[in-house]
């Protein structure tokens, strides 16, 4: 599904050249529920932003659902982010202005889908995140766990192949968050593909598979016993 | 991709920009549209046709001094004498006034000689049988006047004139069934008849203020040597002769007598000259209205370019998220573009009652015309242009965003 070979992010200014991400390897398959953790500063975020197709990278290789995306132009990327990828930030990043069945509807509209079929989708969605009642109701109506509630409902709205969440938890508080993992392991479940990335060992623990970034690069989880521990204990406290 | 309605809700939440900025196209469509139809109005007097062959004519102002006045006819005939004897003028004639020239006689005139009221206000030319000819007025009836009908007389006692020529414009007016010619019309006040023997087919009044525009066509030459110290030489060049002509002709006049004033401003001139002189006001009208527009139209497009300019700021996050999200660069740009397209709609649409209403208001202080609805039209269009240019920039702006600013956390 994600496939990233030899993957470099290089920023570069008059006077240096910072690595984002360097000689970067992951390969995420269909239907795995992947947690990519890290430090601040480990190149989380820039492999989050790469995967969904927000920025292009300096060098290496990234196949999407076996596209090479690297040549690909900016409405050809876009029209991948819309119909294969599904987003939710960790600022949930819900448009003010429009109430939540409109939001929802967003990237839906970017499809061109007709308008019938539209609202199909968004009270199916809706519903399946437990919010239909409140499809007229602004984001500032909202908890913060129901904002990220609409994201997710937007994210799936479009049937993506892929699900990338950034620290979807990162602004709720612990009864919330634990409500939206729920969800997104309800959504796994089902089928979805996603990687998450999140610097919380817990959360990381439920999911399938962990990866590990540190300046960059994926480091073996075997070689770092400390992250190994906070895992296994993260998993010990976990409800079965 | 059709966005109309996400925009209109998103637009029910920022009611202040979205009304003033309305409201501002609104009140520049209503100006602009009576202003343009003011600069309309006074560009069509600017070229209003004369009746005569302006492109040949030039005038002299001329007054004798030293001689009394009721001793000039003779100085008179010899100056028209000089004038012809140039080897580029066509003809000659010495009037009280010209069209256009700025100052006249003016009279009410009856068709019936018991009516209490004119039936026609005209403005009264005093020349000779070359008046047709030196200002090549085109005889659509009758005939031109004969040497032996022409008067010599003081302008404060002027003889009734048997035999008079008038524009087809009073004709019609004094005889709205036709026939004028060899009707009668009495002049001012007279008793007497005078005999319509000749009607030409245009020949304006000397004025050019919008209270002549009700009888701008309405004329009457009485074939009458108005004896005096003062008048006017309208002198017609051969084609293609006139700059010689203007260089000759005062020239000439000061060889046949030198006891005589020529005012060095405005004592000789080409018709040409005299038109631009006339309606220098009215293009000074139409230039200041022309400025006002603009000044209007920059400031509406520096509002809306700045208002939008805002938004895209405001809402930068908003577009990374959109991108995100699935939204081409396209897209950006048309929902901006759209968003003032149905600002701009609301704008005109209450901009195009303001116009009419506010030429309305016009109407019934002013006297105005009605405003045509071509000009609403073109205003209207012009707005939405003007708007969509003006966001085009920032629009621009908005769609270069990238999508990666949907994870950036300010």
């Amino acid at each position: 599904m994600l496939k990233m070979t030899h993957l470099s992010k290089v920023y570069r200014t008059e006077v240096v050249e910072t690595y984002a991400l360097r000689d970067f390897n992951i390969n995420v398959n269909e239907g795995e529920f992947v947690a990519v953790t890290g430090p601040s500063g480990s190149g989380k975020t820039t492999f989050l932003t790469i995967a969904g197709l927000l920025e292009t990278f300096t060098g290496g290789q990234y196949h999407l659902d076996g596209v090479e995306v690297s040549n690909l132009n900016d409405n050809e990327r876009s029209r991948i982010r819309n119909e294969k990828i599904g987003f939710i930030f960790q600022a949930f990043n819900l448009i003010p202005d429009l109430n939540v069945y409109d939001n929802v509807e967003v990237p839906l509209r970017y499809r061109g889908m007709k308008g019938p079929e539209r609202k199909e989708r968004i009270m199916q969605a809706l519903e399946r995140v437990g919010l239909a009642s409140r499809a007229k109701h602004y984001p500032a109506e909202l908890s913060g766990g129901q904002q990220q509630r609409v994201a997710i409902a937007r994210a799936l709205a479009g049937s993506p192949r892929l699900l990338l969440a950034d620290e979807p938890t990162g602004n709720l508080d612990t009864q919330m968050a634990r409500g939206v993992m729920e969800l997104l392991e309800e959504i796994h479940r089902e089928g979805a593909t996603i990687v998450m990335v999140t610097h919380d060992p817990e959360l990381a623990a439920r999911a399938q598979r962990n990866v590990h970034i540190i300046d960059g690069q994926v480091v073996d989880l075997a070689e770092d016993p400390r992250f190994h521990q906070a895992v296994h204990a993260a998993r010990a406290n976990t409800p079965a | 991709m059709l966005q109309i309605k996400p925009i209109l809700a998103a637009l029910r939440r920022h009611k202040a920009g979205t009304i003033l900025i309305a409201l501002q196209i609104a009140l520049t469509l209503a100006i602009v549209c009576n202003a343009l139809f003011i600069i309309g109005q006074r560009l069509e007097r600017v070229r209003r046709p004369t009746g005569m062959v302006e492109t040949d004519l030039m005038a002299i102002q001329s007054r004798f001094v030293g001689t009394e006045e009721n001793k000039t006819s003779p100085l008179i005939k010899a100056d028209l004498q000089a004038l012809r004897q140039l080897p580029g003028v066509q003809d000659v004639v010495s009037l009280n006034s010209y069209p256009l020239r700025g100052g006249g006689w003016s009279t009410g005139v009856r068709t019936d000689v018991d009516a209490k009221n004119s039936k026609a206000h005209t403005t009264q030319y005093f020349g000779d049988e070359h008046t047709l000819g030196t200002m090549g007025l085109h005889l659509l009836e009758g005939r031109n006047f004969r040497a032996d009908e022409i008067m010599q007389a003081d302008p404060q006692a002027l003889p009734d004139s048997a035999a008079i020529i008038v524009s087809k414009a009073l004709a019609d007016k004094l005889y709205p069934e036709g026939h004028a010619l060899g009707k009668p019309v009495y002049i001012g006040d007279s008793k007497s008849p005078s005999t319509i023997v000749g009607i030409v087919e245009r020949l304006g009044v000397p004025w050019n203020g919008t209270w002549t525009d009700s009888f701008y066509e309405n004329s009457l030459i009485q074939p009458v040597q108005l004896v005096s110290s003062f008048t006017n030489y309208l002198i017609r060049a051969k084609p293609g002769q006139l700059a010689d002509v203007l260089k000759a002709a005062p020239a000439a006049l000061v060889k046949v007598n030198r006891m005589r004033v020529i005012p060095s401003e405005r004592g000789v001139r080409t018709f040409a000259q005299v038109r631009e002189y006339a309606y220098k006001g009215d293009r000074g009208m139409a230039i200041l209205m022309g400025v006002v527009c603009l000044v209007l139209l920059a400031i509406t497009a520096a509002g809306i370019v700045g208002l939008t300019s805002f938004w895209v700021g405001q809402r930068r996050k908003q577009i990374g998220v959109r991108r995100a999200l699935g939204a081409t660069q396209r897209d950006i740009l048309g929902y901006f573009l759209t968003e003032n397209l149905l600002i701009g709609v609301a704008g005109v649409a209450i901009g195009a009652l303001l116009a009419i209403g506010m030429n309305l208001w016009l109407v019934t202080q002013f006297e105005m015309a009605r405003l045509s609805l071509a000009y609403v039209l073109v205003g209207v269009v012009a707005l939405l242009l003007l708007g969509q240019g003006a966001v085009l920039a920032p629009a621009m702006r908005a769609s270069r965003v990238p999508p990666v600013e949907a994870t950036r956390s300010v």
